[in-house]
């Protein structure tokens, strides 16, 4: 945008113009700061799985699931470091139905890991890449982002799909790992998408 | 007969502000600013305009040491900014 001018006289066409002009231009700030949280909890969700999955598969033992706690101790101190020099950014209705997504994306799978670790009665990796695919999904139809639907879908229902096929718990983890590269590739498409 | 233009809303920096913080919960002075790419003078003239005439509220405070500054739209500011679209719409129709 111009420098804008306080005194500048306006036609009809121009004010609207601006409207647009301005609305937009505020849109794509906002929602590209999204971008780097998909960023952040992808490159966190990639290296943990894997991590996990390592100590699992050495050791035996799986009391090393634990260490999916290590995530928001992780990241959201992250989330905070990240986001000091955009803090003046504010939130529009998209980004803020986002962040909602995706809190109770936590909220669901919290649960179902406490539940799951006292009863043992869930099949803990394919409700929560099955969430996980639902909550990309969402995402991506709120951003009007097809590749982001479709890689949401495929990661939900294929992944839910390949937990049910695969032989080892500790080998559904790397459903995790994929889940984090989508994240990744998702939080680069909307920087791209609004740059 | 075509419908008044609000003269507080015909001014091409109060509108782009009103246009911001119509979208948006609150934002602050840095970001308007910044979205705007006005001066600190000017912009903070504009919005002393809008506050005075209800379309907006501005609430100082700090944010650790630094002074920040948060300017929110009212019910009335967006009445008016619906007005105002609604006028704009019928000169172009």
């Amino acid at each position: 945008m111009e420098k804008t001018n306080e005194n500048k006289e306006m036609t009809a066409q121009e004010s609207l113009s601006l409207i647009n002009e301005v609305l937009n231009k505020s849109r794509k700030s906002i929602l590209r700061n999204n971008g780097k949280h998909f960023i952040l909890w992808g490159v966190l969700l990639t290296v943990l799985s894997l991590g996990i999955y390592e100590l699992w598969h050495i050791t035996g033992n799986p009391i090393w699931n634990l260490l999916w706690f290590a995530m928001p101790i992780i990241g959201i101190p992250l989330v905070k470091l990240i986001s000091r020099k955009d803090d003046a950014i504010p939130q529009n209705v998209i980004s803020k139905q986002i962040s909602k997504v995706w809190l109770a994306y936590c909220v669901f799978v919290t649960s179902i890991f406490v539940i799951s670790i006292f009863t043992g009665l869930i099949e803990l990796s394919l409700v929560i890449v099955l969430l996980l695919g639902f909550a990309e999904c969402i995402s991506g139809i709120m951003l009007k982002n097809w590749p982001i639907i479709i890689s949401g879908f495929i990661l939900g229902v294929g992944g839910a799909f390949a937990a049910a096929l695969m032989p080892t718990a500790a080998e559904q983890l790397l459903l995790f790992t994929i889940g984090g590269v989508i994240l990744v590739v998702t939080g680069l498409i909307i920087k791209i998408q609004y740059r | 007969m075509f419908p008044k233009l609000d003269p507080l809303l015909h001014s091409e920096l109060r509108l782009a502000v009103m246009s911001i913080l119509a979208e948006v919960e609150s934002a602050e002075f840095s970001y308007l600013r910044k979205e705007t790419d006005s001066t600190a003078g000017n912009l903070s003239v504009q919005i002393d305009k809008l506050s005075a005439a209800g379309y907006i509220t501005v609430e100082k405070g700090f944010k650790g040491k630094m002074p920040c500054t948060t300017c929110k739209i009212t019910p009335e500011g967006i009445e008016a900014f619906k007005n105002y679209v609604a006028a704009l719409k019928e000169y172009i129709s």
